[in-house]
């Protein structure tokens, strides 16, 4: 999709990997896959914690860490929320750097461009976990435990979960660019729980730095006192040891009750195929041993804590975790729901009364369904599912019948970049040949017989005269933009059926709130967005409710057969131009055939357009003689595979493209 | 898969010789063909192609020559002195049955001088000449040396020179070239009174200059037109279709090509030469490639080095195969010889027969089975099917 999902993505590779090579000399015997430098275990599946502590050479300070003398007052939990590109991952390189982790020469020339390198490759890995030990300007040792937040607006949810460890977080903004709609949303999330939020100006170094209005968009945009806002620039080293100091001064030690019954929340979990299930947790309340029994609060199940400790970025096990610390837990749980996120975990001997207040389940907003092109792929798809989800709570997935695509899944998703993401690593590191339909987003249905459905697939929707009501997900949609593209940016929100909410012009930014309908923001709008304002617009949602419409369904019938598979539901005033585009655009993804094809679009029984595929005239090899036989024979053997990537619907041979052509119409 | 229950017989032997040299190498040739540079060693590449004979003759042992093809490249670049040293020397090796077709491949442009009647002398009785097209224009775009007039008069010389049988090869669907344009070009062949007229349409190769730098050609739709109004034209002058691109008037078929299509077999000698051998001892048939540089070719003929591959078909290269050549005839074929020829049985309930049969891409009458009309316009869904 977007070039800009995937910086995104390519985000946390570049802050794990900085990771790694902070533990390069110790970290050489870490099992794969246990503390995410396994690329299989992608973003969406957690938020990215950090505990840097540094660990090379300094193996002692890893013991004293372990051995120091335990007093909250000196542990400080925080997070950086950033916009991609504003260079947190830099600034965290240089939090390492002042801490003594590495040489000025070592992180320029092996943290620094090993990180680009992965930046071009684009790996996303789940991030591990560093802590840092800094020695602030009062002569005192701190610990500081950094927890990375992701930036995508699917994975929004993952950042209140990190936050939630944390007692505060850096807000780093780009002291050129200004503030983005990302940040926001999540600087509000770290607000709201109560969070100490440190305004930060990095690429202070740049020629275009504007520091003072940025400071004055960061109060005007987000509402936080900006006038001392520490300006930094990570490129050169500038500013970072006061930030350093800033953090310990500002944000407060943790203030949990250390003798109090134990109260730890899980902060993620993640199934390692060398110890089972592993629980990233954030102490609370008292302390945690190791061999102590615990227990989940939500299931009651008790379990011993076979190893704890904390991450370094190596995984460096301790007896014990006390009140304020965060590190990790294993327990012998064998899969990732015995340790549900945002649980509590407590000591089995002497319980706590009330578990912490968890997370909310987070809901997927997008759905489609994933089928094997070739059908004996079915059972190796469920597994693959199976073990993505292991580290994934948030894939849902059920299983599919479709006429036209046989057996599959219909998958529940965050966003469209968690799709994306599932289906690559399906395809990539499963080697499953996928067709995935049109994403649909889940509609509300009251029949006449008072029953409320969730719909979430198309082709189960009722008949339209058993359905009361018919509505769908509204979003509100915050939109930061540069005050250029406002004209662009309405013209679209107006185009997706949107309706103005709020207009702010804030400095040179201005701030647009629109009520919009999911199911157009699945569409295009990101793509949309970006093109129209060249990149400068952010945006970010939130899911407000249902609302009531006119929808149908826009059937999609090949030589007269329908395939449940293309069906979509529209807006009703929006059906004939939707079929007509859609019924176009097939016409264009679907090769020609030995015979004509004929594609219609209909709702009901009303047929709203049509168009047809003349046959191929003619598949003929023109010349074969005596001679080289074989390269006929890989001519037609490509020619079939080709036809082999396809689904076949009934007679005719439909590209994998063609189930996701939905999403591209009316892109003129 | 079918089990081998009938016995390999050996089918019609024939013999492909390859002349690796032309004037200029075609923007649109894959063929092994080398741009000559200076004089040919012509003798030495027929002595090469002698031994090479002689390393093959083991596995013919007593069979005889059904056909003779020599082609290329451009054979007519060689003296028919050479020719005739050449035929001499196969006929002393292996037995030529006398109604044996002998043809030989010559290009408009290298004949103007040639003495027709000492090649047709040498033993050659047939020749197939590259016209391609008679529109002056047409011929620079697509690279070749001659002018539409050297076209004709060559083939009014080879008739002259005693030649009555004569196949012009055509290419329709050219650059830019229009449906009148085609059709001139097939009256213009018919006008010469040929036997026979070889009428493809031109495909870009992988690995030559077209495909490298790709011409605009004629849109399908119009290629199509072109082919079913010159096919009306050519049948209507009495050259009936026998393959895809063949024609001929009765009893004039090239029976060296039908050999391949029927899944015959035949020795190939010469650089790059493919030949396929069945062998009725060990029941394999084999096929065989040559080291394909004229050099290495000359510097290796007459020893197992020449030969780059000596494979052994498996039961589904042979299905596969069969099918690939036998469905180009719109004679099709019979059962019993695809039983002879494969030594495999043919299950007609067994995929992808059904489908054909359902798809209407087969016709069948008592034991032969052949191409609809449906069929030879999809003929490579056919084959595709017996891939596996």
């Amino acid at each position: 999709m977007t070039q800009s999902h995937w910086i995104e993505r390519s985000l946390f590779a570049v802050n794990s990997s900085t990771a790694e090579r902070i533990g390069c000399g110790i970290i050489t015997d870490c099992p794969k896959g246990n503390l995410g430098v396994d690329a299989s275990t992608l973003p969406p599946v957690s938020t990215v914690v950090f505990f840097v502590v540094i660990c090379l050479p300094f193996l002692e300070l890893t013991n004293n860490l372990n051995s120091m003398s335990h007093d909250q007052s000196y542990i400080r939990n925080f997070s950086i929320i950033a916009h991609v590109d504003h260079g947190k991952s830099t600034i965290a390189d240089r939090f390492i750097q002042v801490c003594g982790g590495l040489s000025e020469r070592e992180m320029d020339k092996q943290v620094l461009d090993s990180m680009d390198i992965e930046r071009e490759r684009g790996i996303t890995i789940k991030a591990q976990s560093v802590s840092l030990n800094y020695k602030a300007s009062d002569g005192k040792a701190y610990q500081l435990n950094f927890i990375d937040t992701p930036g995508h607006v699917d994975f929004s949810y993952e950042v209140s979960r990190s936050l939630v460890a944390c007692e505060g977080a850096l807000l780093v903004v780009d002291a050129a660019q200004g503030v983005e709609a990302q940040s926001v949303a999540n600087c509000y999330t770290a607000v709201e729980q109560g969070l100490e939020v440190l305004p930060v100006l990095n690429k202070i170094d740049l020629p275009s730095a504007d520091p003072e209005r940025v400071k004055e968009e960061i109060e005007n945009v987000i509402g936080i006192e900006a006038a001392d806002a520490l300006e930094v620039s990570a490129k050169t080293g500038q500013g970072i040891a006061e930030v350093l100091d800033a953090l310990v001064k500002s944000i407060p030690a943790p203030s949990g009750d250390p003798d109090a019954p134990l109260r730890a929340l899980i902060v993620d979990s993640w199934f390692d195929n060398y110890l089972g299930v592993v629980s990233l947790i954030r102490v609370v309340d008292g302390s945690l041993s190791k061999g102590e029994k615990i227990t989940m609060m939500s299931t009651g199940m008790s379990h011993q804590a076979d190893r704890l400790g904390i991450f370094t970025p190596k995984r460096v096990d301790r007896t014990v975790l006390r009140a304020g610390e965060v590190g990790f837990v294993t327990a012998s749980v064998k899969d990732i729901h015995g340790a549900p996120v945002g649980d509590t975990i407590t000591a089995t001997k002497s319980p706590a009364e009330e578990a912490l207040p968890g997370f909310k389940e987070v809901q997927p907003r997008v759905f489609a369904g994933m089928f094997p092109t070739e059908a004996e792929d079915y059972p190796s798809l469920r597994e693959a599912l199976e073990k993505l989800q292991l580290n994934d709570s948030a894939l849902k997935f059920e299983p599919e019948v479709s006429d036209a695509l046989g057996f599959g899944f219909r998958c529940g998703f965050l966003g469209m970049l968690h799709m994306e993401i599932i289906q690559e690593r399906l395809e990539r590191e499963h080697d499953i040949d996928l067709v995935t339909t049109a994403p649909t987003v889940i509609y509300q249905i009251e029949t006449i017989d008072g029953e409320t459905i969730l719909l979430d697939n198309p082709a189960k929707m009722p008949e339209t005269n058993k359905i009361k009501a018919f509505r769908e997900p509204l979003i509100l949609a915050n939109l930061l933009l540069p005050q250029d593209y406002v004209g662009p940016v309405i013209g679209l929100c107006e185009e997706k059926r949107g309706v103005q909410k709020d207009m702010q012009y804030l400095g040179n930014q201005v701030s647009i709130q629109y009520e919009l309908p999911l199911s157009e923001v699945v569409l295009d709008f990101f793509d949309r967005l970006k093109s129209v304002s060249r990149g400068y617009a952010s945006f970010d949602y939130e899911f407000l409710r249902f609302e009531e419409g006119k929808f149908s369904r826009l059937d999609i019938l090949i030589n007269t057969e329908k395939v449940d598979a293309l069906s979509s539901i529209v807006h009703s005033d929006f059906a004939r131009p939707r079929g007509r585009d859609l019924v176009e655009r097939l016409k264009e993804l679907i090769p020609r055939q030995m015979f004509d094809i004929a594609i219609q679009a209909a709702t009901g029984s009303q047929i709203l357009a049509r168009s047809s595929i003349k046959a191929l005239r003619k598949n003929v090899t023109a010349k074969c003689y005596g001679g080289d036989v074989s390269r006929k024979r890989k001519l037609l053997e490509k020619q079939k595979a080709g036809k082999k990537r396809m689904k076949q619907v009934g007679r005719v041979h439909v590209p994998q493209e063609a189930f996701l052509a939905v999403l591209k119409v009316d892109k003129s | 898969m079918s089990d081998p229950s009938t016995p390999l017989t050996p089918p019609p032997l024939s013999l492909y010789l390859h002349f690796p040299w032309c004037v200029r190498k075609c923007p649109y040739c894959d063929f092994n063909s080398h741009q000559r540079s200076g004089d040919l060693p012509q003798t030495e590449y027929v002595d090469a192609l002698i031994t090479d004979l002689e390393l093959d003759l083991p596995h013919v042992w007593g069979r005889s020559i059904y056909s003779i093809f020599m082609g290329g490249g451009t054979p007519s670049l060689f003296s028919p002195e050479q020719m005739d040293r050449l035929l001499s020397a196969v006929r002393a090796r292996i037995p030529i049955r006398p109604d044996a077709e002998i043809t030989m491949e010559a290009n408009p442009g290298t004949l103007e001088y040639a003495p027709m009647d000492e090649y047709r002398a040498a033993g050659i009785n047939r020749l197939s000449i590259g016209v391609q097209t008679f529109d002056d224009a047409l011929l620079s775009r697509i690279g070749r040396i001659h002018s539409s007039a050297e076209a004709a008069s060559a083939v009014s010389r080879a008739q002259r020179g005693g030649f009555d049988r004569i196949n012009i090869d055509l290419m329709y669907a050219l650059p830019g070239q229009s449906l009148g344009q085609a059709l001139y070009d097939v009256r213009m062949a018919l006008d010469l009174g040929v036997e026979h007229l070889s009428h493809y349409q031109l495909t870009i190769e992988p690995n030559t200059l077209f495909h490298a730098k790709p011409p605009v050609l004629p849109g399908d739709d119009d290629a199509w037109t072109i082919q079913e109004q010159c096919q009306a034209k050519i049948q209507a002058a009495g050259l009936v279709q026998y393959e895809v691109s063949a024609y001929a008037r009765p009893g004039q078929a090239c029976q060296h090509n039908l050999n391949y299509w029927r899944f015959g077999d035949y020795l190939g000698i010469g650089a790059g030469a493919h030949g396929k051998i069945t062998s009725g001892s060990s029941q394999q048939v084999i096929r065989t490639t040559r080291q394909k540089h004229p050099t290495a070719y000359l510097a290796s003929a007459g020893t197992e080095k020449a030969v780059i591959e000596r494979r052994a078909l498996t039961q589904s290269d042979l299905r596969f195969e069969y099918m690939l050549n036998a469905m180009r005839m719109n004679e099709g074929f019979e059962i019993d010889h695809h039983q002879q020829a494969t030594g495999l049985m043919l299950d007609q309930d067994q995929a992808p027969w059904p489908s054909l049969r359902a798809d209407g891409l087969i016709e069948q009458q008592g034991l032969q089975i052949k191409p609809s009309a449906r069929g030879r316009q999809y003929l490579n869904e056919i084959t595709e099917r017996f891939l596996d």
